[in-house]
């Protein structure tokens, strides 16, 4: 990949004895949104750890925007922002003294956090202490923070994770505009339809290993089921007909079915992405 | 390492201080140890005998009275006031010297003097401010004492017990200031996993140590300086007390951000500071027992500090006399600058490990 901001190859890491991510490797282009998919303890922190300089890998290379870690840690933390799954804000201060407070050490003085706050919907609340903030406010300040140096790549653990609809979608329409500035994400979710609506390619790993890579698009039409599922009612019981689209005369057939009264529901048996993860895996994400 | 980062986060704790009840502890506590240890030992609530006086014909025991040490003078204009003052016990004792007082004591004639007290005065202030003031008239009348007094000092002299204390009021201060606010500091910022977020922004551990331990060293500072200053402690060497109180907040800070890199939470990192206190603590000892063998203190890191500052106190001890004390002092805290850094590369990896 040509333009790639993230390169990860054959990285290793162990926790003793425990193999947490074993011979991963993939690259994520400038302006992508990678979804990174695995149930907990599949190896995604300690993947995104050794992308953001956190963690030394035990073997394998990774660069970010074109910078080797280890060794260009401070470089590569300038230009890039980390939402943790976990609130780490400083509760004791404002959102907008937090704010300012992190610009500063990414080396940006007198930071006007209002456009940072209006895009997060707390524009009103900056004065706040943030220990009066529920949840899904802490969040969207996290994503806010993640933001301030207007990073080229965002590495994002389960952004939207236990917040309620309303902040989900706003911090989504981020996500997507900021890939659609040109910065690359590394997004993390266990919801497979953010995963499926937001990513460009979404790789799944399990035990450590990274099981395939692919746009959604591609795994939905290559592992799911080609056929329709019709619900109808006959004489007055209800029957499911499946019509799979491979055959010669689905055409004809579903042409005539939908002709006819009884036809409740039309279902293409599209898989979903958990679908094909437990093809994959041969366990579920929430294992 | 960036000093604008470093002063960043500086910044951000000392703005943030006062909102912590530990940082306001820390201020509070040798103030509070000090009216606690001069309330039970005496010096706060005795106060130095207090005389006043009304010189009507500008006698040089006025003068003489206000050379002494030990004793507080003020001169009033008119008798009545002073008897005021000293039935309101401003005053322990008053005394109104006529006009010609000077030349009738000098020529020998008797004369007259009205000496008050106080009727709530205590009675040893009343005893010092009578004789003093007899001391004072022979010496005007220029006729030597009928017996001269040889003192005869038995055992060696040793500062009284409210300065032996002062070490004690010290290191409270160097100690919670300069180590426990930067240890549970870092342990906070472990919990709240706020050190997390500070690791993946450009700041670098060691800038966060540097920070912390900056923070530790200016509260230390500045708490021991309060310390010294109620405590009216400031000798004639201060440098050799501003020195002393530097090493031990350096000193202390170190200690305290190996605790708070070691520490996984603040339960931990307080059993460990009650329980390794003692380590710290002990070289106080010898200054409250001074007949137990005063080598035991050089054995503790605190004494290299703590022991320049008492004897500047204690003894007007200037810096040529303790150099060798502090140039030991700051070989421990050399010493211990790589131990702070590897603790903390330990603390980065264990937080890039732990899970959940």
């Amino acid at each position: 990949m040509p333009d790639a901001a993230i390169v990860a190859e054959d990285l290793r890491f162990a926790y003793g004895d425990r193999l947490a991510v074993d011979g991963v490797s993939f690259a994520v282009a400038r302006g992508e949104i990678f979804g990174f998919l695995g149930p907990n303890g599949a190896g995604k922190s300690t993947t995104i750890k050794m992308l953001t300089g956190q963690l030394d890998p035990d073997s394998g290379e990774v660069a970010v925007l074109g910078m080797r870690l280890p060794g260009d840690e401070a470089a590569i933390q300038g230009r890039i922002g980390v939402c943790f799954e976990e609130k780490n804000l400083y509760l004791n201060m404002s959102a907008n003294e937090n704010l300012r407070f992190f610009a500063r050490l990414f080396g940006i003085n007198g930071l006007d956090t209002r456009p940072l706050l209006e895009r997060v919907g707390l524009a009103d609340r900056g004065d706040e202490r943030v220990n009066g903030y529920s949840k899904g406010m802490q969040q969207r300040l996290m994503i806010a923070r993640t933001l301030l140096n207007e990073p080229d790549v965002l590495f994002l653990d389960e952004p939207t994770a236990g917040l309620d609809p309303v902040s989900a979608r706003a911090i989504r329409a981020i996500i997507q505009e900021e890939a659609a500035r040109g910065a690359a994400v590394f997004l993390t979710t266990h919801d497979m339809m953010e995963a499926d609506q937001l990513s460009d390619r979404v790789g799944f790993i399990n035990e450590g290993k990274l099981l395939v890579i692919d746009t959604p698009e591609n795994l939905k039409l290559e592992h799911g089921r080609r056929q329709v599922r019709v619900r109808q009612r006959k004489n007055g019981e209800i029957e499911d007909l499946v019509i799979p689209l491979d055959d010669s005369g689905a055409g004809d057939q579903l042409r005539s079915i939908v002709g006819e009264p009884g036809v409740m529901t039309i279902h293409t048996e599209e898989a979903t992405l958990e679908d094909i993860f437990v093809e994959f895996a041969g366990r579920g994400l929430d294992a | 390492m960036s000093g604008s980062r470093i002063g960043t986060m500086l910044g951000r704790e000392l703005r943030i201080g006062p909102r912590s009840p530990l940082v306001l502890w820390a201020f509070v506590l040798p103030v509070v140890m000090t009216l606690l240890i001069r309330g039970v030992f005496g010096g706060l609530f005795a106060p130095e005998p207090r005389l006043g006086i009304v010189d009507e014909g500008d006698s040089v025991l006025t003068d003489r009275a206000r050379e002494l040490d030990g004793i507080s003078v003020s001169v009033y204009e008119a008798s009545d006031d002073l008897m005021a003052r000293v039935e309101a016990n401003d005053l322990d004792a008053g005394l109104v010297l006529p006009a010609d007082f000077d030349a009738t004591v000098t020529t020998g004639a008797p004369a007259d003097l009205e000496f008050f007290v106080g009727g709530e005065s205590l009675a040893s202030n009343r005893i010092i401010l009578a004789v003093t003031t007899l001391d004072l008239i022979r010496g005007i009348e220029g006729i030597a004492p009928p017996a001269e007094v040889e003192i005869v000092q038995l055992g060696e002299e040793t500062p009284d017990l409210t300065t032996r204390l002062l070490p004690l009021i010290v290191m409270y201060a160097v100690a919670v200031a300069g180590a426990f606010v930067p240890a549970a500091g870092l342990v906070e910022e472990k919990e709240r996993r706020t050190l997390d977020a500070l690791l993946v922004s450009p700041a670098s551990m060691n800038e966060v140590l540097t920070s912390k331990g900056a923070l530790g060293v200016i509260l230390s500072l500045a708490t021991a300086f309060v310390a010294l200053t109620i405590n009216g402690a400031w000798s004639n060497a201060p440098v050799v007390m501003v020195l002393g109180v530097l090493l031990g907040g350096v000193m202390m800070a170190e200690i305290g951000l190996m605790l708070g890199s070691w520490a996984r939470d603040a339960n931990t990192m307080f059993t460990a500071f009650k329980g390794g206190g003692i380590l710290i603590f002990f070289p106080v000892i010898i200054y409250m027992f001074p007949d137990l063998p005063q080598w035991i203190g050089r054995i503790g890191p605190s004494f290299y500090f703590l022991n320049p500052i008492f004897d500047a106190v204690a003894g007007n001890a200037g810096l040529g006399d303790v150099w060798g004390e502090l140039v030991i002092g700051l070989a421990i805290v050399l010493a211990l600058v790589p131990v702070v850094a590897m603790m903390g590369r330990r603390l980065e990896h264990t937080l890039a490990t732990r899970t959940g």
